[in-house]
């Protein structure tokens, strides 16, 4: 749940306060939880809900460059340290826009018309953004190539 | 003919190419490693790790819930809270009860407005974690206690399926003595508890309403 607040906040100080306020609406509405989805699903939407609700509300948006300084990654390995930090850096310098559709979708697993539904646009719009953000990112991030874990055939 | 940008490569990590796209990608081994990196970006990202808060804010969560009322003073540690979770997700399989009640019997008289009342005195009972992430196992292990709580009500219904509850009071009222030797448990231990004292008039009358059921089926 932090992990995504924290990447559409962009910012340590503001997922803080995201978080907070994620709990704080969970807790509100647990007495409606009906069991109909996962727990944890559930609260991963209100955490959504929240962090995009709250950016949307920011007037201003401050650029990004200290990455990450607080946060505690879990169990990852030492040689995927470097990548997933310049990855993280490189999604805090994309336009909102798209940062907030390439998390919901790359990194959440979104489809486009639940990113629609989240975001108030259409999907094709979403969808639109998703492919922006990667080309950003791939230019971000030449030079530090992700490789492919196994040896993938280019074509679908 | 030109060249596919990186935006369509982009298009490419998801989608089928068209003919023509497959035709430039077979003839441009530099467009198949664009594509093939853009794929390893993506499988990447996907593979993110979670990622903690500090672990110093739970402290001024926990004060921030305090104040919006949401929990009260400390009163034990994940031990009780994981029995609190159980009692909750009895509730949530009583309410679902009721439901079920409704289905099968008409509406009962009281016990919908009792459970209402319950929900409503729910100021959750802390929870005094040393830290976020040892609330956020707890609330994992609530999640699993849920599915246990579920998976024996069914036992207990005798069911497959949740849409398959069975028509006979006298089953859906061991379900229900079950329930309320739960929640009895929990008034022992807080006899002070609103929420507890609730939920167990609610689940006595609803075993009433049952009881009248049953005992309704036997006359006629």
């Amino acid at each position: 749940m932090y992990a995504v607040v924290r990447r559409i906040a962009g910012d340590d100080d503001l997922a803080q306060d995201y978080a907070q306020e994620t709990w704080i609406r969970a807790l509100r509405a647990l007495p409606s939880f009906r069991g109909e989805a996962r727990f944890s699903t559930w609260l991963h939407r209100i955490a959504v809900n929240t962090a995009l609700q709250a950016v949307r509300k920011a007037k201003t948006r401050r650029m990004r460059e200290v990455p990450l300084p607080d946060v505690v990654a879990v169990g990852p390995q030492v040689g995927d340290v470097l990548l997933e930090q310049k990855l993280e850096e490189a999604m805090d310098k994309l336009p909102e826009g798209m940062r907030k559709v390439l998390i919901l979708h790359d990194v959440e697993g979104y489809t486009h018309e639940e990113i629609g539904t989240a975001l108030g646009v259409t999907s094709g719009t979403s969808k639109s953004q998703l492919f922006k953000a990667r080309a950003k990112m791939r230019r971000m991030l030449r030079g530090f190539e992700t490789q492919p874990k196994e040896v993938e055939a280019w074509s679908v | 003919m030109e060249r596919l940008s990186l935006e369509q490569l982009a298009r490419l990590v998801d989608e089928r190419p068209t003919p023509e796209e497959r035709a430039m990608l077979d003839a441009d081994p530099g467009l198949r490693r664009e594509l093939d990196a853009l794929r390893a970006q993506r499988e990447a990202l996907r593979d993110l790790p979670a990622m903690l808060p500090p672990p110093d804010s739970w402290p001024e969560l926990e004060e921030k819930l305090v104040t919006e009322g949401l929990i009260r003073g400390s009163r034990g540690g994940p031990a009780f809270w994981r029995k609190w979770t159980r009692i909750a997700a009895g509730l949530v399989l009583f309410t679902g009860g009721t439901a079920f009640g409704w289905a099968a019997g008409g509406a009962p008289a009281g016990p919908s407005d009792g459970l209402a009342a319950g929900s409503e005195a729910v100021g959750i009972e802390t929870v005094s974690f040393a830290s976020l992430e040892e609330a956020m196992l707890a609330v994992q292990e609530a999640e699993q206690d849920w599915a246990t709580a579920f998976a024996e009500f069914r036992r207990l219904l005798g069911t497959q399926s949740e849409r398959e509850l069975p028509a006979d009071p006298a089953v859906r009222l061991a379900a229900i003595d079950a329930l309320l030797a739960a929640s009895r448990a929990a008034v022992e231990e807080s006899p002070a508890d609103q929420f507890f004292n609730g939920l167990v008039v609610s689940t006595l009358a609803e075993r009433q309403q049952t009881l009248r059921q049953i005992s309704q089926a036997n006359w006629h």
